[in-house]
């Protein structure tokens, strides 16, 4: 029962991170640089 | 219907300050130009309904540089409600050359006067009032930095932006320019629905502006016939149309000047005098150097180590006392245990080997924990008879009983598993898995948040902006622009960033060029990578972290310099403007936001695609084909793991580099994805093996090491750089060129630190370092043949 909560919220966890990556990638940002482009100073030309 | 208020200036005069400020967001700030190469928008805190937005800075409306043109094209065809003319107060005269050209476009405009503080500081004094008039628009006198005036500007904007009716500017040019203007309306700007811009137009015109040309439609008959005006007046004057112009605008500025300021009596200001030695031609460098010695010293080998060995130690680790107490006593009874355990280890070991019990003195093994260096002490026969007696009577210390223990995550998430009965496979994945290799990454933020303060404080009290100087002084007897060295500033925070601040250089060879190379100064993402190395191959080495990052600069250098010898980059190197702000002392916010702002940005990587890679790496690692079934292996089997098979396919490429195991090969592939990766990696497949750093240390010498870092740090960036890289370069041939150039030049570069390298750590001269001798005088070819190309 345990194993079975625990793979849970980890599938739980992947799927989180995998959409809110899906969504960076719609809005143009790429996870691989962090996706704060706060700081960027191209951030309107490349997003 | 919202009110639209523009931020125009020179570069580096607060601009984006100015934005955060009124709009409370985050916008980079930085003291060089090309910070904001985009326009950025942004709603009013004070009122929704208006919007701001920031422009990049610019000295004139002339469309020489993309920043310019960004702007202008702005101006013109969006129109903005208002403008909102931002000016360096301690340095009038330049920004208001600007604004003569501002108050051209028909377009409702303030002055808003920045640093208003450093000017009452420096003694100056400037007529707002006088200069309002002279000019022809509200002036209000603002220090964004220090939140000053800041209501009274955006009011003022809105004013003006509501009465709708543009200023006519007060400038009148010379009579026969002027004249020259009005033939140049009548013929082709009466047509115009924006009667308020025709000015600007015919003064473009007059400029012989191709882009304004372009824009007007203008027939070639139409261009004939203002060619002759100007060439009219051309001759009368006794200059070219633009010198004209420029000339005409700079005795206005000039009479404003005297008008309007006074300037207190003073010799050389501070800043003048740190800039004597700062930026002096033979001090200049090795200041620099130091400077950036101490940094990387101080984050990555003390205060840096200090924190990430509580980080990795203690948080990533078993745990850690809190507020350090009972460390001491602990560490005490710890050395203490130890040093018998050691004889009474040693007094076993002589047995085995001898197959006979010592008769008197004998020697034991001590390795060092730090170099893995193994040392003989020698114990006599009682000395034995007293660490047997310890250690039988006592037992091995245990840290919870000595002050407050609090466990680490791992200790803490493994009873967590255990008190549930999670399956071991589930477990393996959490600790040796995600624990680990988001661990291992995590436990570098503290050195990173330490390099962050460094370099934001170094941004902001302006000697970043003394480096561009220096560096364009080196580059530039390269053949180089310094225009290349910004984007190479950037990019100690983040390649994208840094690839993306390339465009402000106008010459499309030496942008190419810009892009292909900036990626070669370490980013923040490699910082967890050379203090690794540096920690784990030469046992917190103080020397590994900044040449890492004169490595960067040397790469750069010496692949301008030969790129520029080649047909595809030959030309004259763009010429670099820019000015140097006086020093100031930063405030602590803007100092520790900028370090918060690139730590989150770290630490929400870790979570993320650091995560996803961690689960993917373990997998790969801990299954793979043993005895012909595919299955879970033991940490004694991962050399059958899927990952090693994939490691060795590829294994052979670094074996000219000293590093062609299966192991660091795969931590070189994962870093492609992003460059923390290969610390995640390499903490999962040698944490199978025991402790990470041990087995790192065992895998690697001081050579094999050195290339490893310095390949991993010159190749092909992660994916997010190669993005950028391929979006700026909008060629797939020329994407591919840049990554097979950083790959090659990298494999190239490590290829001489390992062979050549071998020769000096005592691993012998071979074969191998007939090649890097050889590779060494191809470098050398490169850099000093004949340049064809360039005179």
């Amino acid at each position: 029962m345990g194993t079975v909560i625990v793979v849970l919220i980890l599938a739980l966890v992947v799927g989180a991170i995998v959409r809110s990556m899906v969504k960076a990638h719609k809005r143009g940002e790429h996870p691989a640089c962090g996706g704060d482009c706060g700081h960027c100073g191209g951030s309107c030309g490349c997003h | 219907m919202g009110i639209r208020i523009a931020l125009a200036g020179n570069p580096n005069c607060g601009k984006t300050t100015l934005f955060n400020a009124l709009t409370g967001s985050n916008q980079f700030v930085g003291n060089w130009p090309g910070v904001t190469v985009e326009y950025k928008e942004g709603k009013y805190k004070g009122d929704k309904e208006v919007k701001i937005v920031d422009l990049p800075g610019i000295y004139s409306l002339s469309p020489y540089t993309l920043e310019e043109v960004v702007s202008r094209n702005y101006l013109i065809d969006e129109k903005p409600e208002a403008i909102i003319n931002v000016i360096d107060g301690t340095n009038l005269e330049r920004n208001l050359y600007l604004t003569t050209q501002i108050v051209e476009l028909g377009i409702p405009v303030v002055i808003a006067i920045n640093m208003m503080d450093v000017v009452e500081k420096n003694g100056d004094k400037i007529n707002t009032k006088k200069l309002s008039e002279e000019i022809g628009v509200p002036v209000i006198e603002i220090s964004a930095l220090k939140n000053r005036g800041l209501k009274e500007i955006v009011d003022a904007a809105v004013k003006v932006a509501k009465e709708a009716k543009p200023q006519s500017p007060k400038h009148r040019f010379n009579g026969s320019v002027e004249h020259a203007f009005a033939h140049i309306e009548e013929l082709c700007l009466h047509g115009i629905e924006d009667e308020n811009v025709q000015r600007w137009y015919s003064i473009k015109l007059f400029e012989r502006d191709e882009k304004i040309q372009e824009k007007l439609g203008l027939s070639s008959d139409v261009i004939d016939h203002i060619e002759k005006d100007i060439a009219s007046c051309e001759k009368e004057l006794d200059d070219d149309a633009e010198s004209i112009i420029t000339g005409e605008r700079y005795n206005y500025i000039g009479t404003i000047i005297n008008d309007c300021v006074k300037k207190a009596a003073k010799g050389l200001t501070i800043s003048d005098k740190i800039d004597k030695v700062v930026t002096n031609r033979w001090l200049a460098l090795p200041i620099f150097a130091v400077v950036m010695w101490l940094v990387y010293y101080i984050s990555v080998t003390t205060v840096g180590t200090w924190a990430t060995d509580w980080a990795n130690d203690g948080v990533f680790g078993d745990g850690w006392h809190l507020f350090a107490i009972g460390s001491s006593d602990y560490a005490d009874a710890a050395d203490e245990f130890t040093a018998n355990q050691l004889i009474v280890d040693g007094y076993d070991l002589y047995v085995e080997e001898n197959g006979s019990e010592p008769t008197g003195d004998f020697e034991y093994p001590v390795e060092d924990e730090e170099t893995a260096a193994v040392d003989y002490e020698t114990a006599s026969l009682d000395d034995y008879a007293a660490a047997k007696a310890y250690v039988e009577s006592n037992e091995e210390p245990d840290p919870a009983n000595y002050g407050v223990w609090i466990p680490g995550v791992p200790v803490f998430v493994e009873a967590g598993l255990d008190a549930i009965g999670c399956n071991d496979v589930v477990k393996g994945l959490i600790l040796d898995g995600i624990v680990a290799g988001v661990g291992a990454v995590l436990g570098f933020v503290p050195q990173m948040l330490v390099l962050f303060i460094f370099l934001a404080f170094l941004e902001a009290c302006g000697y970043m902006a003394r480096v561009a100087f220096i560096m364009d002084r080196i580059f530039r007897k390269f053949g180089l622009s310094g225009k290349s060295f910004i984007p190479m500033l950037i990019g100690t925070g983040c390649g994208v960033p840094g690839i993306m601040a390339s465009r402000t250089i106008e010459n499309d060879r030496d942008r190419k060029m810009t892009i292909m190379t900036t990626t070669f100064i370490p980013c923040g993402a490699k910082l967890p990578f050379i203090a690794m190395v540096a920690g784990a191959i030469f046992g917190g080495a103080s020397w590994v972290a900044p040449s890492a990052y004169f490595l960067g600069i040397f790469a750069i250098i010496t692949s301008g310099i030969m790129l520029k010898k080649t047909k595809m980059f030959a030309g004259d190197p763009a010429p670099f403007v820019m000015e140097l702000p006086a020093y100031h002392w930063p405030t602590l916010g803007n100092v520790l936001r900028s370090m918060w702002e690139r730590g989150w940005s770290f630490i929400k990587k870790a979570g993320t695609i650091i995560l996803l890679s961690t689960i993917v790496v373990w997998f790969c690692t801990f299954f793979g084909v043993v005895d012909g079934a595919f299955t879970m292996l033991e940490e004694d089997q991962i050399d059958h793991s899927i990952l090693a098979g994939l490691g060795r396919c590829l294994a052979w490429i670094f074996i000219p580099l000293g590093f062609g195991d299966w192991e660091a090969t795969v931590a070189s592939i994962t870093g492609l994805v992003a460059k923390e990766n290969i610390v995640g990696t390499l903490a999962i497949i040698y944490g199978a093996a025991g402790d990470v750093y041990e087995t790192m240390r065992a895998a690697f010498t001081d050579a094999s090491g050195f290339a490893f870092l310095a390949f991993n740090l010159l190749c092909a960036p992660c994916f997010a750089a190669m993005g950028a890289i391929k979006r700026e370069m909008n060629n797939t041939k020329w994407f591919w060129r840049a990554i097979g150039y950083q790959c090659g030049f990298a494999w190239v570069i490590g290829l001489i630190v390992y062979q050549v390298g071998k020769v000096f750590t005592g691993e012998g001269f071979t074969v191998g370092t007939i090649f890097g001798i050889a590779a060494i005088c191809v470098l050398l070819y490169g850099l000093f043949r004949k340049d064809k190309y360039n005179k």
